[in-house]
């Protein structure tokens, strides 16, 4: 049995698709997201092997969805989709499958078939994802996407990762692992991500140490180890 | 005393001279415009013999004569200015000197003179832009006064001997001056009643020029036609009372009509080089049949003379030519340049018009093409997903699901008309958003506010369906949690309000940006009714997004009107 998961932001569209995995027989069907944000949640505590995963959707879509998941946590994607202008794009990536709504039964055991057979070889699943434009991040109890340009820069705490721009400071799910990979922003600290767009000055301390001073007028520390890094970077 | 009478009797002379003038086309000369060389030629040859013939109808007095040759020298200048007045005076002066007597060369000399005082007369009114005053008979009056003066007075200068001059001037210049000057106003008011009644006829022309344009335009505005080509050619002929009238495009003749259209013949080539001038050259050529004189190339017994090329204009580009004819016969024109002007200038606006209107219908049609291709064929696929799910677990809400999906694209793939009701554009959408409500459950609710006396109101079709889908697309559907979309619609004065708006504030973005169904209902609206109509949007942030239209009232036959709700 393939572990799998189901995201899809409409109903009827999760129902008839669980309803055809079913009747194949091949799935053990690990959970049913209606957006992206839900599905990150499940995807790192279940640890699913397959995503058939709808590719517009609210807020976030398909591909954005698999730009915040982890390598090491990184599942076999199908792609559902209602009409194939992404089919092309898909393909690119490497993606194991796509499969056109409405689906029919037939064409879906293909799709079981070489999941199987990709899952038997061992193969990784690796997949070429874009570069996020927004981060994710909770507001009220609406998801606000903030645009990583937006971004002054992002820090860690024991309660979780915050994105601070000019605004405010927002929560988010994403670590500063795949933020520092998926995004422009740059590491400055164990702790800490800098905007360098953002950055207003660089002091170089005595011990090896400097801090960065904002637009904004924060001040982030900037540890030995990324220092070195900051500047081939910012070309200094 | 008596010679006063002698000399006035010879003024009588001069108004049968005057009236002979008037009748000849010479008179055609003075029509306010520069004269021609030609023209010129022909005028000096009249005042030279009008200002002899006053030589010889004079008294012999004292060795002298007493006459009135001055009228035609001065004349002669007040008429053509300095140039004819010095020629005719100059032609004149010598004729009497070779007369002979002790006063021949003083004579001569003051005629000359005289002539020239007509031209300066004529050159300070040019210079004072009061060119309508040189057929004042007071004005004729005082140059003649005093081109008379100084020649009683060159007299003095010149004769010898001098106690024979001083004799003759005083019995001949009281009657001199007088006849002379009277004999001019005379003359001068004969050829301007002349020229009043001709400029009568003349705006009787215009007035008819005006016909022509009024009857001509609408036929022109359907286009530029072998068929439209004929009925004006017909008409122009007609109102204009020239002898044929020919309308080409730039290669053949469209249509001819009149005299000659034995040879001149529909669907043959242009070929005469009038034509051919005004299609490369993008100017009216005119043969006035005069100096430049029409000679058909067709055949050599055409008794067409004079043509007028108008080349018709389409944005500076000359697409071909309306040419009007008169015959050998005709003396009198009834078309000249500047009426020629006139219809191109007219008939150019009107063809770029008729193109502009064109492409406007043209704009409106593939602007509703577009809105119909806007479906987003994820919608179709959506939906019959949806609904193939439904099928599983209520088979009569698929069956329902299924009509409103044909029923919308019934609608979407041909709409009925341009223009539809209110009534029938809710209908559309609502087939549309009973099947995204399927789609999206309990995420989507949509509520209608707007007086059901409202449906009659008549909008473009496929005004609302976009903003809806747009509403839904890019606002409910970017929604996590529970999406809300009102459509109203209200009567505020002459003007029908559309809003829609959602709970979504997703859309906060510049007009450039928008997308192509709301900038097609924008543009839509604002070519079928002016720019002070169309779309505006309305976001704030994470909270609303509001897109308003605003038309103008249109309504069925049978409706109230607007303003009473």
């Amino acid at each position: 049995m393939i572990r799998a998961l189901i995201i899809d932001d409409e109903l009827h569209a999760r129902e008839e698709l669980e309803h055809l995995l079913n009747e194949t027989r091949a799935f053990d069907l690990i959970g049913i997201c209606a957006n992206a944000i839900d599905a990150l949640r499940v995807i790192r505590v279940e640890k699913p092997e397959l995503l058939f995963l709808d590719i517009e959707m609210p807020a976030l879509n398909g591909f954005e969805l698999l730009a915040m998941i982890e390598d090491e946590l990184m599942p076999h994607v199908v792609f559902v989709t209602a009409y194939d202008e992404h089919a092309l794009k898909a393909f690119e990536e490497k993606t194991l499958d796509y499969l056109l709504k409405p689906v029919s039964l037939e064409r879906l055991q293909k799709t079981v078939h070489k999941v199987r057979e990709t899952i038997r070889r061992g193969d990784p699943p690796q997949y070429l994802v874009e570069v996020l434009r927004h981060i994710p991040c909770q507001f009220a109890n609406r998801v606000k996407l903030v645009p990583v340009d937006e971004v002054e820069f992002v820090y860690s705490d024991i309660t979780g990762i915050h994105v601070v721009t000019a605004e405010g400071q927002f929560f988010t799910e994403l670590t500063l692992k795949i933020l520092e990979k998926r995004t422009p922003l740059l590491r400055c600290q164990r702790q800490y991500l800098v905007n360098h767009d953002r950055i207003d000055e660089i002091k170089l301390l005595d011990n090896g140490l400097a801090e960065i001073k904002t637009r904004q007028g924060k001040i982030l520390p900037v540890s030995r180890r990324y220092l070195r890094q900051l500047k081939v970077q910012l070309e200094i | 005393m008596g010679l006063i009478f002698d000399l006035l009797q010879q003024t009588a002379v001069i108004i049968v001279i005057a009236y002979m003038f008037s009748k000849s086309p010479a008179m055609g000369y003075l029509s306010g415009e520069k004269l021609q060389p030609r023209q010129l030629v022909v005028l000096y040859v009249i005042f030279s013999l009008f200002s002899i013939l006053g030589t010889y109808t004079g008294l012999p007095i004292k060795g002298a004569i007493a006459n009135t040759r001055a009228i035609g020298a001065v004349l002669a200048g007040l008429i053509g200015g300095p140039v004819l007045g010095l020629s005719v005076g100059i032609t004149a002066g010598l004729h009497r000197f070779t007369l002979g007597g002790f006063t021949a060369f003083s004579c001569g000399i003051s005629t000359t003179v005289e002539g020239l005082v007509g031209g300066i007369v004529f050159l300070i009114l040019m210079r004072r832009k009061k060119p309508e005053q040189l057929y004042l008979p007071a004005v004729a009056f005082g140059a003649t006064f005093v081109a008379e003066v100084l020649q009683m007075s060159i007299i003095l200068l010149l004769a010898r001997p001098f106690s024979d001059a001083v004799a003759l001037v005083k019995v001949i210049a009281l009657p001199m001056i007088c006849a002379n000057s009277i004999g001019a106003a005379l003359f001068i008011s004969m050829v301007r009643d002349q020229k009043r009644m001709r400029d009568k006829v003349g705006a009787r022309f215009s007035a008819k020029a005006f016909t022509v344009a009024d009857r001509t335009l609408g036929i022109l505005s359907r286009g530029f036609s072998p068929e439209t080509a004929r009925e004006m050619a017909e008409i122009i002929r007609l109102e204009t009372g020239v002898g044929a009238v020919a309308i080409t495009d730039r290669e053949k003749i469209l249509a001819f009509s009149g005299i000659g259209s034995d040879h001149h013949i529909t669907g043959n080539p242009v070929v005469s080089r009038w034509s051919k001038q005004a299609l490369a050259e993008n100017k009216v050529v005119f043969a006035d049949g005069y100096v430049d004189h029409f000679q058909c190339p067709l055949s050599s017994c055409c008794p067409l003379r004079s043509a007028l090329v108008v080349p018709l204009r389409l944005d500076q580009d000359v697409v071909g030519t309306i040419s009007l004819y008169e015959p050998k016969t005709k003396h009198f024109l009834n078309i000249n340049r500047s009426f020629g002007e006139g219809l191109a200038a007219l008939y150019s606006h009107q063809l770029l018009r008729s193109r502009y209107e064109e492409q406007k219908s043209l704009l409106i049609q593939s602007e509703l093409k577009l809105l119909q291709a806007q479906v987003n064929p994820h919608f179709l696929f959506n939906s019959l997903n949806t609904i193939m799910a439904i099928i599983r677990k209520d088979s009569d809400r698929a069956r329902q699901l299924l009509m409103q999906l044909s029923n919308f694209f019934r609608t979407n793939l041909k709409p009925q008309s341009n223009i539809v009701t209110l009534e029938e554009e809710l209908a559309h959408i609502s087939a549309y958003l009973e099947i995204e409500k399927a789609r999206f459950g309990e995420r989507l609710t949509v509520t209608q506010e707007m007086d059901p006396a409202l449906l009659t109101l008549r909008i473009p079709v496929f005004t609302l369906q976009p903003l809806i889908e747009n509403a839904i697309k890019h606002g409910i559907a970017n929604l996590l949690d529970h999406g809300q979309i009102w459509v109203r619609v209200c009567c505020q004065d002459e003007l029908v309000v559309i809003e829609v708006e959602d709970n979504a504030g997703s859309y906060c973005i510049s007009s450039d940006e928008r997308g192509l169904g709301m900038r097609l209902v924008d543009q839509r609206i604002k070519n079928m009714y002016g720019n002070e109509f169309g779309l505006t949007v309305d976001c704030e942030p994470q909270k609303k997004t509001l897109v308003r239209v605003e038309l103008p009232v249109t309504r069925g036959l049978s409706d109230d009107s607007c303003v009473n709700y």
